[in-house]
């Protein structure tokens, strides 16, 4: 064990117009702070991607977290794991006892519809929005490898069945195959209902030190953060293939774990293809035959690796900074035994995956992987 | 004009300078305006990939490096792979589709649908292209053609595969 988590909390995820960004910090950072047994917070890193100038402390110096080190971190859909990392990183190197790492983002502040992508960036400029990249591994899917659209849309039922369960979601009423294949073309061949929604929310988690103990205390095994490598005509693998493969070889080392070791799994499904992809990439099937684990029930919330219980980022929406650190206190909850309804049976070992992207040329801007055990 | 009883004169030249004034005024805002619709949409280099500068070539002007040979759409300072010189050379006008897409949504200042695809060029990189009038997906691995630049600069390609549909 390199750290302990010894509390997670989050607000509720989805469209909340009316509350600043500070009140989604206050709400998740005042529970993770309470489940952690009110420890002094030495340092704070936060994720966000389109926070203003100052979101930290904003949010901060009213809960009385002031004095202390806070840094603001930004990798795009990883921001809020990046943060994570970042803390568990203080902890193990002794730099600091106890680290909040947080995440916020208020996406209804910024967009109306999808991210506008960047236009400092060569194919943001060209029109590239985050449906259209995923969309584009979804086509090469659906050409070269046994997939169908169905298949597609049966991630999407899985995860908005598991979220219907989660009370923090705000999400919508549980779709059949047919409803989601009928909902609007966003990218083809991705429909509404494959692509996360807009969703504003924070989430919090204290990280402290290895030895400490409790009944909530989660221990975290590995944690590994790496950014893309190229990604041009050299490449056969969807985009972010690589890049998840070669992030999850370096944590299943570090924790001297595989792939089937894990009880249950948040992953980076932001679209329906992203997680079919992830799970090739994180090792659970070979590449090209993810679909199957959606096919015979392996990643259902009853089967017997269930991937994203939450509902994942295509129920709770994705509001970006948030994401990583939602994920995390999900494991936690389910690893704690207080995960509700959508509770996996006895689960000790759990997997957090968050990819961010973006910028061109490179297989993603960072993946952060996390391996955590009761 | 102390002679003028009524003045005339001296509303008169007041009226125009009030006119005067005011139409200064007009043109002030309107600079005032411009310059604050500028400071909101400042205009940056465009970071897109060229066709070479003969247009009617439909070549995209890239580079290749001079020690380990790989094709960019892009610019680097030096090559990214090997640390290598990278030279201009000119690819295309023939690729293959190793994926596409037709986006539904407006993005930006472009109005939906549009087109998008990857490109492989013969011999060459992989660069994001728009595709040519097309409102359905080019097929993978399909034949494309570079087929010159849009409005919006976008580079364009059109399918020179038979039975071009949805893949």
């Amino acid at each position: 064990m390199i750290a302990s988590i010894l509390g997670v909390g989050t607000s509720l995820f989805g469209k909340q117009q009316a509350l600043h960004p500070s009140e989604l910090v206050w709400r998740a950072v005042a529970e993770a702070l309470d489940d952690a047994g009110s420890p002094d917070i030495d340092a704070v890193f936060l994720g966000t991607v389109f926070g203003a100038p100052g979101v930290a402390q904003r949010a901060l110096h009213p809960l009385s977290i002031m004095g202390v080190p806070i840094v603001t971190v930004e990798n795009a859909c990883a921001s809020g794991t990046s943060a994570f990392h970042e803390a568990v990183a203080a902890v193990k190197h002794g730099r600091y006892k106890h680290v909040l790492a947080v995440g916020v983002e208020k996406m209804t502040d910024e967009f109306v519809g999808p991210i506008v992508p960047e236009n400092t960036d060569t194919e943001g400029r060209a029109g590239l929005a985050l449906p259209a990249l995923y969309a584009m591994a979804a086509s090469r899917y659906l050409a070269v490898h046994d997939v169908t659209q169905r298949d597609l849309a049966g991630v999407a039922v899985k995860n908005h069945t598991n979220g219907s369960l989660n009370p923090r979601s705000k999400g919508r009423p549980v779709p059949s195959i047919d409803d989601v294949l009928a909902s609007r073309m966003i990218a083809d061949p991705l429909t509404l209902l494959q692509c996360c929604p807009l969703s504003d929310g924070a989430a919090a988690v204290v990280v402290g030190p290895s030895h400490a103990d409790g009944d909530h205390v989660v221990g975290v095994r590995a944690s590994v953060m790496r950014s893309g490598g190229p990604w041009d005509q050299r490449s056969d693998d969807a985009w972010g293939f690589e890049l998840i493969r070669d992030t999850a070889a370096e944590v299943y080392e570090a924790a001297a774990l595989g792939p089937s070791d894990f009880d249950v799994i948040e992953c980076h499904d932001a679209f329906t293809i992203g997680e079919i992809v992830t799970t090739e990439a994180l090792g659970l099937r070979p590449r090209g035959e993810g679909v199957a684990l959606i096919r015979n029930g392996t990643t259902s919330l009853n089967g017997p690796m269930p991937v994203n219980p939450s509902g994942g980022l295509l129920s709770r929406g994705h509001p970006l900074g948030a994401t990583g650190l939602a994920q995390i206190a999900e494991i936690v909850w389910q690893l704690t035994g207080r995960a509700g309804d959508r509770q996996v049976d006895n689960a000790r070992l759990g997997l957090v995956e968050t990819m961010g992207g973006g910028v061109s040329g490179i297989d993603g801007n960072a993946c952060v992987i996390v391996a955590l055990e009761r | 004009m102390l002679r003028d009883p009524n003045n005339t004169f001296v509303f008169g030249l007041f009226n125009r300078i009030v006119v005067f004034v005011s139409e200064l005024l007009v043109v002030y805002d309107r600079a005032m305006s411009d310059a604050i619709a500028h400071q909101s949409e400042p205009e940056r280099p465009d970071p897109r990939p060229r066709l070479s500068p003969d247009h009617s070539s439909r070549q995209l002007r890239g580079w290749r490096c001079s020690e380990c040979g790989v094709a960019r759409a892009v610019h680097a300072p030096w090559c990214p792979d090997c640390g290598g010189q990278l030279l201009v050379v000119d690819f295309g006008p023939l690729g293959t589709v190793w994926s596409s897409t037709v986006v539904h949504l407006n993005i930006a200042d472009i109005p939906a649908p549009y087109g998008l695809a990857y490109i492989d060029l013969d011999d060459g990189p992989r660069f994001l292209a728009h595709i040519d009038g097309a409102e359905e997906p080019l097929l993978v691995a399909g034949r494309v053609t570079i087929s010159g630049i849009n409005e919006r600069g976008d580079i364009e390609v059109t399918s020179i595969t038979t039975g071009h549909e949805t893949s």
